[in-house]
C-alpha cells in the first residue's frame, strides 16, 4: 500500500502541476482538499478525471466524492479497493 | 489623446452563476480607433471607475438595456466635470433617444471606418449629436482583430481558469427571430468575414478556449464548413449560438473543437429531441436557453416542457422570460396591444416579468421561472451539471494536447477579487 500511496502522490503533482509541492510534502492523513496544499474543488474534477482514466475508477456523485477525497490514503486505498475488484 | 472607455455594470440574474465573461463590443470598437488614441478601458464589472483626473474624452459602451441607467449615470457625472461623452454599443442604438438626453454625442452603427471622423470632431469641437451610420454597414473586410490588449486580463479569471476569450466571425442575421434585436442592430443580410482573417484573429488569441459570439453559424453551409475546416489546426476549444444540422457540417464544428452550443429550445417536438441528440453524436454538449411566457405557454404546456428537457438530457439549460426589448417584432407586438407594464430598462433583466403574458399572469410566470430552475436542477445541481461540461473541455484538449493548467497563482481569486 506505501508504495500506491507514493504512486498517487506523484500523480497528483502531475496532474494538478503543483510545481512547489514534493511528495514529502503531502501528509497522508491530512485533509486533501482545502488544506496546505491549496487543492479546490476544481482540482478535484482534474484528479476524478485522471482516476478514471488511469485507473478505471469512477467517482460519480459528490457524497461518494467528499468521502474518497477526505484524505490521501483513503483515496488511494478507495482507488485500490475499486481497481482489484474490477 | 488619452480616451477612456467605459463599460457599465450590471446585476447578473438571480439564478445565474455569476461570471464574467471579457466584453466584446469595447475592443473590437478599440480596434476602429485612429493609431494616435491612447485607449483606457474599465470595465465596472470588475473594477471600479476613477472619476478623479479626468480624461479629455469619455466613450461609454454599452450591450444590454440593464446597462443603459448606469451609463447615463456615469455620462452624468463625467459631463458635470466638464468631460465630453460618446455613446456607443448595441443597447445605445436600441435606446438612442434617452441616451441623446445623457450625451454629447452617440454613435449608432459599427465602428470601423467612422473613428476618424468622430475624433477630428472633438478636436475641432463640433462634435455631432449623432452619427447615424446604423444602415451604412462598412465593408466587413474592415473588421480587423480586437484590441484585446486593453483587458485586464486576469479580472477575467476564477480561480485561476481563464474566462473564455469572445470573437466573431461574422455580422447580421438572415433571420428575424421574435424576440432578438439583431436584425435592428445588424441588418438581416448575413455578412460573414474572410475566412483568413477570422482565423488570424483567433490564432493571435492567448487562450485555447473561445467563445463564437455569431448570432447563429447556421447561415451559410459551405461558408461554415469551410470556417470549421481552417480552424481544425487552431486545436482551440469553443462554444458557440446554434451550428448548422447538417452531419457534415456537425463533424467538421467537432473536428474544429466544438465544445458546447447555446440552443434555443422553444417546443417538445421529436426534431428538437433529434437535433439536441445530433449535437451529442458528435460529442457536442448543449446548453438550452430557455425562453418562457411566449403566447403559446400555458401553464400546463410550461411543466411539460420541463419534463421534456430533462428527458433530453440538456447538459445546461437557462431560463429566462420572453422580454421585449426595444427595436424586436416582441416589442411591437406587446406594446400595440398595451401587454407592457414597465419600462423600467433596469428590469429588463430577462428573469423579471414585464409584460402581461397571454395565458397566465406575470406573477404566475415568475413563479414558473423559479420552477423551471429547480425543477430542472432538482436531480443534479448546476454547480455538477457544469462540471460535467468543464470536464469535457478538459478531455478534448488532453486528447489532442492543447490543455493548459490553471494559473495556481490566481486559485485564491475570482474576477479579480480575493476569496477564501
Amino acid at each position: 500500500m506505501q508504495n500506491f500511496i507514493e504512486e498517487v502522490k506523484e500523480k497528483i503533482i502531475e496532474t494538478l502541476y503543483l510545481e512547489d509541492v514534493q511528495k514529502d510534502d503531502i501528509d497522508v492523513d491530512a485533509p486533501l482538499v482545502g488544506g496546505d496544499l491549496g487543492i479546490d474543488s476544481i482540482d478535484v474534477l482534474e484528479l476524478v478525471m485522471m482516476i478514471e482514466s488511469d485507473y478505471g475508477v469512477i467517482i460519480d456523485n459528490k457524497e461518494l466524492g467528499e468521502k474518497v477525497f477526505s484524505s490521501l490514503r483513503s483515496l488511494a486505498e478507495y482507488i485500490q479497493s475499486n481497481r482489484s475488484a474490477s | 489623446m488619452k480616451f477612456k472607455l467605459i463599460y457599465p455594470k450590471w446585476s447578473k440574474m438571480e439564478r445565474q452563476t455569476e461570471f464574467h465573461l471579457p466584453p466584446h463590443g469595447p475592443v473590437v470598437f478599440a480596434a476602429a480607433l485612429p493609431e494616435d488614441i491612447d485607449v483606457e478601458f474599465t470595465d465596472e464589472n470588475v473594477e471600479p471607475i476613477n472619476f478623479d483626473d479626468p480624461p479629455a474624452f469619455v466613450g461609454i459602451s454599452m450591450m444590454l438595456t440593464i446597462q443603459v441607467r448606469r451609463g447615463l449615470e456615469i455620462a452624468d457625472i463625467f459631463r458635470k466635470k466638464g468631460v465630453k461623452v460618446i455613446f456607443g454599443g448595441i443597447a445605445t442604438m436600441l435606446h438612442a433617444e434617452e441616451v441623446m438626453q445623457h450625451a454629447d454625442a452617440v454613435f449608432l452603427g459599427e465602428a470601423e471606418g467612422r473613428m476618424t471622423e468622430v475624433f477630428n470632431d472633438f478636436r475641432n469641437n463640433r462634435l455631432r449629436r449623432v452619427y447615424d451610420y446604423l444602415n451604412e454597414q462598412p465593408p466587413i473586410e474592415r473588421v480587423g482583430t480586437a484590441r484585446r490588449d486593453i483587458l485586464n486580463r486576469d479580472l477575467y479569471n476564477y480561480k485561476g481558469i481563464q474566462m473564455v476569450d469572445l470573437v466573431h466571425a461574422s455580422r447580421g442575421c438572415r433571420f428575424n427571430c421574435y424576440p432578438c434585436a439583431v436584425a435592428y442592430l445588424g441588418g438581416r443580410k448575413f455578412r460573414p468575414r474572410p475566412i483568413d482573417k477570422a482565423i488570424a484573429e483567433m490564432a493571435s488569441i492567448d487562450n485555447n478556449r473561445l467563445f463564437i459570439v455569431d448570432n447563429s453559424l447556421a447561415q451559410d453551409t459551405q461558408w461554415e464548413m469551410d470556417l470549421f475546416r481552417e480552424m481544425i489546426p487552431l486545436k482551440k476549444k469553443w462554444c458557440s449560438h446554434p451550428i448548422e444540422d447538417n452531419p457534415k457540417v456537425l463533424d467538421l464544428a467537432a473536428q474544429a473543437g466544438a465544445w458546447y452550443v447555446y440552443q434555443a429550445v422553444f417546443d417538445t417536438s421529436q426534431y428538437i429531441r433529434d437535433r439536441i441528440k445530433r449535437y451529442h453524436d458528435h460529442g457536442i454538449g448543449v446548453e438550452g436557453t430557455i425562453l418562457l411566457g411566449l403566447d403559446t405557454h400555458t401553464e400546463d404546456f410550461i411543466k411539460e416542457f420541463i419534463d421534456f428537457l430533462l428527458e433530453i438530457e440538456l447538459d445546461l439549460a437557462e431560463f429566462t422570460v420572453l422580454t421585449p426589448f426595444p427595436h424586436t417584432r416582441a416589442f411591437e407586438k406587446l406594446q400595440s396591444e398595451g401587454r407592457i407594464f414597465t419600462y423600467d430598462w433596469d428590469k429588463y433583466t430577462a428573469d423579471q416579468v414585464v409584460f402581461h403574458p397571454k395565458h397566465i399572469s406575470a406573477e404566475r410566470l415568475d413563479e414558473l421561472l423559479s420552477y423551471a430552475w429547480d425543477t430542472f436542477y432538482k436531480s443534479e445541481s448546476q454547480q455538477m451539471k457544469m462540471s460535467r461540461l468543464y470536464q469535457k473541455v478538459i478531455a478534448k484538449e488532453k486528447a489532442d494536447n492543447s490543455y493548459t493548467p490553471r494559473k495556481r497563482e490566481l486559485v485564491r481569486q475570482a474576477f479579480g477579487q480575493k476569496i477564501r
